[in-house]
């Protein structure tokens, strides 16, 4: 397994998540200059008005769980989470850029409720080709 | 009905189900029970349309060409679980235009079992993380209104049980099993809340309407229906959270996809959601048709699951909602869907719906929903 912790890391969606090593994560957003509005991702227009004037913003690390399910038939495609498969929280999570970002969950599955404090957390996912990427999960906070 | 007004003449379906058959063959199977519905000939046809979403490309061209020589135009259209809304306004805008005055609308699907291929509609990112089940997002929907409304889970499956129950009287639905409360509240769950006996599986299917003026109907003689409204839109920026949605906005609610569609339907048909007698909806899933009911306006929000819990979405209820049993029972054959829920709402307008019939139905609506935010609202009259 040391050659896996090795590959360099991929972010699972460029212009969404980065980081330096394993253990971190930052998730980037964009913020319209013009309607205020924040969206995930690096967007060349808003989502919402269009405009190109846009500033690239890092999105806290932080959030609220604002709804979720959990998956407990294993995704249809290329899915790299746990093999064998396990049932995992799936959730949209609010943050306070006033953007809710769709997220697997990490953690105990019957624990999650709506309101919980949430943490982001790093996910490495590794392919079966050898590539490994820079994904992400959230947590509830230790109380 | 005005000289003006555009009617379907004709309506054919083949089950939905699993077959061992063509796109061509069930396609052309619908499209000529329509023509002899209609009591018009295959050269009446002056431009076709196919709704599909998995079928390969010219499949309108090869369902043609089974009906015997011709050189009209076909196009297939594609706006995923809409299609079928998207194919028949596209007859309407034609006729209406004077181009043609007789056209035939084919909904036709063959689809693999189980999940839909992630790739048609999610970015590999979302495949990877294991966020491409679009059951999730139904699901994730369902809990943040039972958190905001206080739905329930017996509530959810009363939707399950009734349009399990009004399946057994379709000989055209996939499954025509009546299940108890219990048996449902017992199935698997897929993503939770959300159990198996109350998701809809994808299939094979095909459906036809012939569409045409008032005028040549009139000619023709036959049983025409009005067609009041038909409208299709997207969703507005952050209207919905719905596959292959990444995110929603916290600060901006629009107006959700089917209240827009919806309302746009009433005002072209200048009717009320009171001058409806019956509706066939987009119930993917159980908790989906509650917050149909709402957006529709057959109730005020919030108040979905004590109005599928009152019957008043039952046949002899006050608002009847999926007598043909709803894709929960017939499967969603993505592009045949719609076209199929304008067969059974014109049976039903005609009076032909049998042990599934609406007491006195008049007018009726057809919703579908889907990917993309794709939503398609049909209203038809007698």
């Amino acid at each position: 397994m040391s050659n896996r912790s090795n590959a360099e890391l991929l972010p699972v969606k460029e212009g969404l998540v980065t980081g330096a090593g394993k253990d971190d994560v930052t998730l980037l957003g964009s913020k319209c200059l013009a309607c205020k509005e924040v969206s995930i991702g690096t967007n060349p227009v808003c989502l919402n008005c269009g405009s190109d004037q846009i500033e690239s913003i890092k999105l806290s690390s932080e959030g609220e769980l604002w709804t979720y399910t959990v998956v407990r038939h294993k995704p249809p495609g290329e899915y790299l989470g746990p093999d064998p498969f396990q049932p995992f929280g799936l959730g949209l999570v609010e943050l306070a850029e006033g953007v809710r970002i769709m997220a697997p969950l990490e953690g105990e599955t019957d624990a999650f409720r709506i309101g919980d404090k949430l943490q982001l957390k790093p996910w490495i996912l590794h392919a079966a080709d050898g590539k490994a990427y820079r994904a992400f999960r959230f947590a509830r906070k230790s109380s | 009905m005005a000289d003006s007004d555009i009617v379907i003449l004709g309506t054919g379906i083949h089950p939905f189900g699993r077959f061992d058959k063509t796109p061509e063959e069930i396609g052309a199977y619908a499209a000529k029970q329509a023509l002899e519905d209609a009591g018009v000939a295959w050269s009446d046809i002056q431009t076709a349309y196919l709704s599909r979403m998995y079928l390969p490309a010219t499949s309108g061209a090869r369902i043609l060409r089974r009906l015997g020589g011709t050189d009209i135009p076909i196009v297939d259209i594609e706006a995923a679980c809409a299609s079928g809304g998207a194919a028949l306004r596209q007859a309407v805008i034609a006729i209406r235009s004077g181009e043609v005055d007789t056209a035939l609308v084919l909904g036709v699907e063959k689809m693999p079992r189980g999940f839909m291929d992630p790739s048609m509609i999610y970015s590999p990112w979302q495949v990877k993380m294991g966020m491409s089940m679009n059951p999730a997002y139904w699901s994730m929907r369902a809990m943040r209104h039972m958190h905001e409304f206080g739905t329930t889970d017996e509530q959810i499956a009363r939707v399950a049980y009734k349009n399990h129950k009004n399946s057994v009287h379709n000989p055209n639905a996939m499954y025509r099993k009546e299940f108890s409360m219990e048996d449902i509240l017992n199935s698997r769950l897929v993503c939770d809340p959300i159990r198996l006996l109350e998701v809809c599986a994808a299939n094979d299917g095909a459906a036809a309407l012939v569409v045409t003026t008032a005028k040549r109907a009139k000619e023709l003689g036959g049983r025409p229906v009005t067609i009041a409204a038909c409208v299709h839109t997207i969703a507005r920026y952050s209207a919905d959270f719905r596959c292959p949605a990444d995110s929603m906005s916290a600060t901006i609610a629009n107006v959700g996809p089917t209240a827009l569609t919806a309302q746009k339907a009433y005002e072209q048909a200048g009717m009320a959601p009171a001058d409806i007698s019956c509706f066939e909806v987009q119930d993917t899933d159980a908790f989906c048709e509650i917050e149909i009911y709402e957006e529709l306006g057959l109730c005020a929000p919030g108040e979905g699951g004590p109005f599928v819990e009152g019957g008043h979405a039952d046949i002899d209820g006050r608002s009847p909602v999926n007598m043909s049993g709803g894709l929960i029972s017939k499967g969603e054959p993505v592009g045949a869907s719609h076209v199929a829920q304008v067969v059974e709402l014109v049976s039903q307008v005609r009076g032909d719906s049998g042990a599934r019939q609406v007491a006195g139905a008049k007018a009726a609506m057809g919703h579908v929903l889907g990917a993309g935010g794709n939503c398609a609202v049909t209203i038809l009259k007698v």
